[in-house]
């Protein structure tokens, strides 16, 4: 048995898994072909076997993530505060509908986990009308929740079947309020987790809720600088196999959301040099700036076509500089970050296993120079040993 | 009746936006008050959310001057903003002007009501006959 309060910490993640104990850490490459506990077990099954259930904790991104639409009615505060919420409880958002323009939409034809109908302050009325729910009708969601005016709530109950009720997200002051759909889309990926099954079985090694690893990462951002010399603003970048997170100081927005979160986090739902290795070239190719980042580097772009050590570290490489392109001012985007405000940039994920501080460097100066015309140097931090998530894991099973 | 205020673009007179804001408070007006530095989509945005009738700007160091020439145009994108009052007020130009000029530049811009270098109370009283005749009574100056 496991000494008394010593944890075990495991993160699965979309290509590797990590299980962290107070000795050591380890990572192992996932088998495809064999279900996460099963290979887990084979893997590890001497550690595990060390830790009762109630000292086993587990985050995972593994189960792909929920997908998110939001219909909102306007741009600066119902769909702005609907998905800063959503991002922050680990929800990967594919599309935001503007009310007004509803009928201009196509909708998609994904199934889709959870459709959000937000807008109005609560002394509002007559916001919503048929064309709402002729929309409705040809999308294809699992659930759907309504956090706007009060007001509207009668109507959307008579014309949206199993429609979850919850309390506006906008105040009469027009701020936002997180606490009840983060809680609902919090628990909304639970059940995802449990519903499926390669995650699901996971459940016979641990007595603990499994949390989103983006929840576990945001949960240690306050605490990182007992680990690493991080000085604020900071942004974390954790690029893996499928997605990519990025976590970041609210010092780096201009923005009327007024939380009592530090750090606030988005993700690029196709931008990883794994799963959605594809995706992510041909992000690239469309990139006007990559020819010469490529140049840079010294190669061509038939790096695209090989599948050696090499090319994954110029498409980690190409990941940082698109992930950089897409926050800045460069591209508009749901928030754009003041980047030369930025002090220190941290790495996390998988991309610490392949690329070195110079290299990773190489490509920050690359940026700074090329697209904001800039020598600023924010320093750089390399989370090789997965210390934020074990912190966040630790911050979470302290609060519990 | 609801009014969305605030000062539009990099502007930090909050002191004004403050006094603007106890003041139609004063005069019974459900205040949404964005405060300094709004974008102005955002005060569209706020009317959209809120279903304001007035939309009332300020502006001290001049600087309004590059924001309203949008108003239009951002406007048109809105679909439910056809009745908004729009009103506009403060230290409207750099530099000095011709009032009468200032004010109908302002107007061309997409405001009802301009009220350059007016005394606060004033400003709110064209606006309470705007309201309440559908026109402007009188200029503010």
């Amino acid at each position: 048995m496991s000494r008394e309060n010593e944890k075990l910490f495991i993160d699965i993640g979309s290509t590797y898994f990590k299980l962290s104990t107070s000795e050591h850490l380890e990572q192992h490459f996932r088998n495809f072909n064999k279900d996460i506990l099963d290979d887990l077990t084979h893997k590890c099954g001497n550690i595990i076997k060390r830790f009762d259930k109630n000292d086993v904790h587990i985050c995972s991104s593994a189960n792909g993530g929920l997908s998110a639409l939001i219909i909102g009615i306007s741009q600066s505060f119902s769909l702005k505060y609907a998905a800063n919420i959503a991002f922050n409880s680990g929800i990967n958002i594919i599309d935001t509908v503007l009310y007004q323009n509803i009928e201009e939409y196509t909708p998609p034809s994904d199934l889709i986990d959870v459709v959000i109908v937000v807008g109005g302050i609560n002394s509002h009325d007559n916001i919503f009308s048929a064309s709402l729910y002729q929309y409705l009708a040809s999308l294809n969601y699992s659930n759907i929740v309504f956090v706007g005016s009060e007001k509207e709530v009668p109507a959307i109950k008579d014309n949206i079947e199993n429609v979850v009720i919850l309390p506006n997200i906008i105040d009469d002051r027009l701020h936002i309020v997180e606490k009840y759909l983060k809680e609902f889309l919090t628990n909304l990926y639970q059940q995802d987790i449990e519903g499926k099954e390669d995650i699901k079985h996971l459940y016979d090694i641990t007595a603990n809720q499994i949390f989103s690893t983006p929840y576990i990462v945001n949960k240690a951002l306050p605490f990182i600088d007992a680990r690493f010399s991080v000085v604020n603003p900071f942004i974390l970048l954790d690029i893996g196999g499928a997605t990519t997170d990025i976590h970041y100081s609210k010092d780096l927005v201009d923005d009327n959301i007024v939380t009592e979160n530090e750090y606030d986090r988005l993700v690029f739902k196709k931008l990883g040099v794994y799963k959605s290795r594809q995706s992510l070239i041909f992000a690239a190719k469309e990139n006007e700036f990559v020819y010469e980042l490529l140049m840079h580097l010294k190669v061509t772009e038939n790096i695209f076509d090989e599948e050696s050590e090499k090319a994954t570290k110029i498409l980690m490489q190409l990941a940082i500089f698109l992930v950089l392109c897409k926050m800045s001012h460069y591209k508009k985007a749901y928030i754009n970050l003041k980047l030369l405000a930025i002090n220190s940039i941290v790495l996390t994920g998988g991309i610490t296993k392949v690329l070195n501080i110079d290299e990773i460097e190489n490509i920050i100066s690359f940026f700074y120079k090329k697209i904001l015309t800039s020598d600023h140097s924010p320093a750089t931090i390399l989370d090789s040993n997965y210390d934020i998530w074990t912190l966040g894991a630790k911050e979470k099973e302290l609060c519990q | 009746m609801k009014v969305i205020t605030g000062v539009v673009g990099n502007d930090i007179h909050v002191v004004a936006n403050r006094l603007i804001d106890l003041s139609l408070q004063a005069r019974g007006y459900e205040v949404f008050n964005l405060g300094v530095n709004t974008y102005l989509e955002e005060f569209f945005d706020a009317a959209v959310e809120t279903g304001a009738e007035v939309l009332m700007i300020s502006s001290l160091n001049g600087e309004a001057e590059g924001w309203a020439r949008e108003v239009k145009l951002l406007k048109a994108k809105y679909k439910q903003l056809d009745e908004l009052i729009m009103m506009i007020g403060g230290n409207l130009v750099v530099g000095s002007g011709n009032t009468e000029d200032i004010v109908s530049r302002y107007k061309n811009y997409g405001f009802d009501l301009v009220c350059h270098q007016v005394d606060l109370n004033t400003g709110l009283d064209s606006l309470e006959a705007f309201i309440n005749d559908g026109k402007i009574k009188e200029r503010c100056q």
